[in-house]
């Protein structure tokens, strides 16, 4: 087991422009991080770059408190999980596990016992003399999260390990690694995917990387923390609507009035929306984004204090709640999720309740206001 | 059959049964020729297929055996067939491989690694092999008659000058396994990698387990090309008990004297070992190997 550190480490394949730029963050012994992005924003090549399969061009890698910039794969002590499980066709599951452990000179007793002893614990014993080729894709995948697990390694690495998964078998397999991790392995654990579900539910601490031309100009982290942390404070535009799910809702607005605790605002259509949120360097008339979560708002009366109200284009019912979609600023609608018994009807005018204490703010820049009622 | 088909195609799947029945017929008759020319005393190239009068003695001559004809004179064996054909085999398998080893360190090299003037390399091997080895006959027979003068087991009239001759023809199996080197995902070396592996266990315990067909398919092509060549072997070859088989077995048809029925048996015989080989290979000659490594 064994922490690792990225010092402003930066990626550049055409030394242009960076692929990865100017990352910065600390992985405790033991600590399960998952790097989430949006595709192509370079949280792969991250991954590879502590796997030992990318070269850093500029910066920092400790795993262990040592420096490991220079080392090969095989002597970083890392043991990854490939997309497309990458296992070897000519052998056998059991070979397939054993794989390291042989190249690493241990006897065979030993290999075939913490084989067995893995393939216990993944139950997948009776799968063990069969080639890859006769397995479906979730056995594949316990084979190869086997195959990490057997060398014992100091640092896991996943690289969208569940994206080849039915939807069923995701959820089953998401929920395994998360026990697994708590209840057996306890090494650092470093997981990339796109899927923030699983970007929720499984780290204790979310890295959310920028994509495209934000990469150049803010490095590519967006934000670090846990992943309530990202979901109560992001602290920016492309944060907030990167995590949750539907998309927070954004608002163009005015501000129209400052005070310590709370910021006034006027959207382009003219309701009056309330966030408690700290001004800041925050002036009246200056632009900004109200944020909304759909499940913070509610049904509310027209005319009263902090709601608006929109044209409702389509409504889809969940059974367990109904989703209205209502005209946005932008071609994206917003999104507001009501109760399952709301008889909202699509073309009519809905008058929404935004409660100050769930609002976000975003100024000019994109950048958040800290709020105060969290 | 999965498929339901109409009735009008049964006709159709019929017509096309019988004309590659026919077509194998017309394959299958030289072949059935020789069998009968070989089988029948004397050495005429013409008659029927199925022989009037049966005889082997171009058999026994073929296999270093003499035989007694009608008028009670020995015949002895005019050539020394068996040896000719230990040659063909012994150049052939060092050719093989040699050239199997050179090819598959070279199509790694060009599959895997990044370097300068990959491309224009890849093409130039390409472009060379275009050309038959005949139109560098002569450079090849000076090269090694001047090799010769130097290091004589390596000079003209030597076996491995001959299957030196003959590796250089790697060009176009260094394209056939790189081909394949392509087809396997590099993300299995990379696993390798993490698990451990140096590049060179990778390439070992990784890369070419998988790619065993397309080398058993790089022997057999490589073996095959050393027993039917004729030209450079006729250069550099001439003392007769070095001779392969290939240029050989042209002693037997001199212009006064063409000894159609010793040719023939020579030739079946000489089909024997080949036909070994792809016996023994063609179960590793199944590609396939690689499905079911990454999602599929």
């Amino acid at each position: 087991m064994a922490s690792v550190s990225l010092i402003n480490v930066c990626k550049s394949f055409d030394n242009v422009s960076n692929t990865v730029n100017n990352v910065s963050l600390e992985i405790a012994d033991g600590e399960f991080c998952v790097f989430v992005g949006p595709s192509g924003c370079g949280k792969s090549t991250l991954l590879r770059m502590i796997a030992g399969l990318e070269t850093i061009t500029t910066g920092e890698l400790r795993i262990g408190g040592k420096r490991v910039n220079d080392l090969a794969p095989s002597e970083r002590d890392v043991a990854m999980v490939f997309q497309n499980y990458a296992l070897y066709p000519h052998l056998s599951v059991a070979k397939n596990m054993g794989f390291g452990l042989r190249l690493a000179g241990v006897a065979k007793e030993e290999i075939s016992k913490r084989v067995n002893g893995i393939a216990g614990m993944l139950q997948i014993e009776r799968l063990l003399e069969r080639k890859p080729k006769a397995l479906s894709g979730g056995q594949r995948q316990r084979v190869a999260i086997g195959r990490a697990l057997v060398r014992e390694p100091e640092v896991f690495l996943f690289d969208e390990p569940l994206s080849n998964l039915d939807a069923a078998l995701r959820t089953q397999t998401r929920v395994e690694i998360a026990k697994l991790h708590r209840e057996y392995a306890r090494a650092s654990t470093i997981y990339v995917t796109h899927d923030q579900v699983e970007a929720m539910t499984l780290a204790d601490k979310i890295v959310l990387l920028h994509s495209g031309a934000e990469v150049e100009t803010f490095g590519s982290v967006a934000q670090i923390g846990a992943p309530i942390e990202l979901y109560e404070r992001p602290n920016s535009l492309f944060v907030a609507g990167f995590l949750g799910s539907p998309k927070m809702n954004f608002l163009a607005a005015t501000v129209t009035a400052i005070a310590p605790d709370h910021v006034d605002v006027r959207t382009t259509d003219g309701h009056a929306l309330t966030a408690l949120v700290a001004p800041d360097a925050l002036k009246v008339g200056d632009r900004v984004q109200f944020g909304i979560r759909p499940e913070h708002i509610e049904a509310g009366t027209a005319g009263a204090a902090h709601v608006f109200t929109r044209e409702v284009q389509w409504v889809e019912r969940l059974g367990e709640s109904t989703y209205a979609y209502l005209r946005g600023d932008t071609h994206a609608p917003l999104i507001a999720r009501l109760s399952a018994s709301s008889q909202v009807q699509t073309g009519e005018q809905l008058a929404l309740y935004a409660p100050p204490a769930k609002a976000h703010l975003f100024d000019s820049n994109g950048r958040a206001l800290e709020r105060l009622a969290v | 059959m999965p498929v339901v088909l109409k009735k009008s195609s049964r006709w159709r799947v019929l017509a096309a049964h019988i004309g590659l029945i026919i077509f194998i017929g017309l394959t299958l008759f030289p072949f059935l020729m020789i069998i009968s020319i070989s089988l029948r005393p004397g050495n005429f190239a013409g008659g029927s297929l199925i022989p009037h009068s049966f005889s082997l003695e171009h058999w026994k001559l073929a296999l270093g055996m003499s035989y007694a004809d009608t008028d009670g004179n020995m015949v002895h064996p005019p050539f020394p067939v068996l040896l000719w054909i230990w040659n063909s085999i012994k150049v052939s398998l060092i050719s093989a491989t040699v050239s199997l080893v050179l090819s598959i360190t070279s199509a790694y090299a060009f599959a895997r690694m990044r370097f300068r003037g990959k491309g224009t390399l890849l093409n130039g091997l390409l472009l060379l092999q275009m050309f038959p080895s005949v139109l560098a006959l002569v450079a090849i027979y000076a090269l090694f008659d001047r090799i010769g003068d130097y290091v004589p087991w390596l000079g003209v009239d030597s076996h491995w000058s001959l299957a030196l001759a003959y590796t250089g023809g790697v060009a176009q199996h260094i394209w056939l396994i790189k081909g394949y080197f392509d087809s396997v995902p590099y993300e299995l070396e990379e696993a390798a990698r993490v698990d451990g592996a140096t590049p060179f266990q990778a390439f070992v315990y990784v890369l070419l387990p998988m790619a065993l067909p397309i080398l058993v398919v790089v022997f057999v092509l490589a073996f095959l090309g050393g027993m039917i060549e004729y030209p450079v072997a006729s250069v550099l070859l001439h003392d007769e008990q070095k001779l392969t088989l290939a240029i050989g077995s042209r002693l037997f048809l001199f212009n006064q004297r063409y000894l159609w029925g010793d040719f023939a048996a020579t030739a079946i015989l000489a089909g024997i070992p080949l036909t070994l080989i792809f016996m023994i290979t063609q179960r590793w000659l199944v590609s396939g190997l690689t499905a079911g490594s990454v999602k599929g």
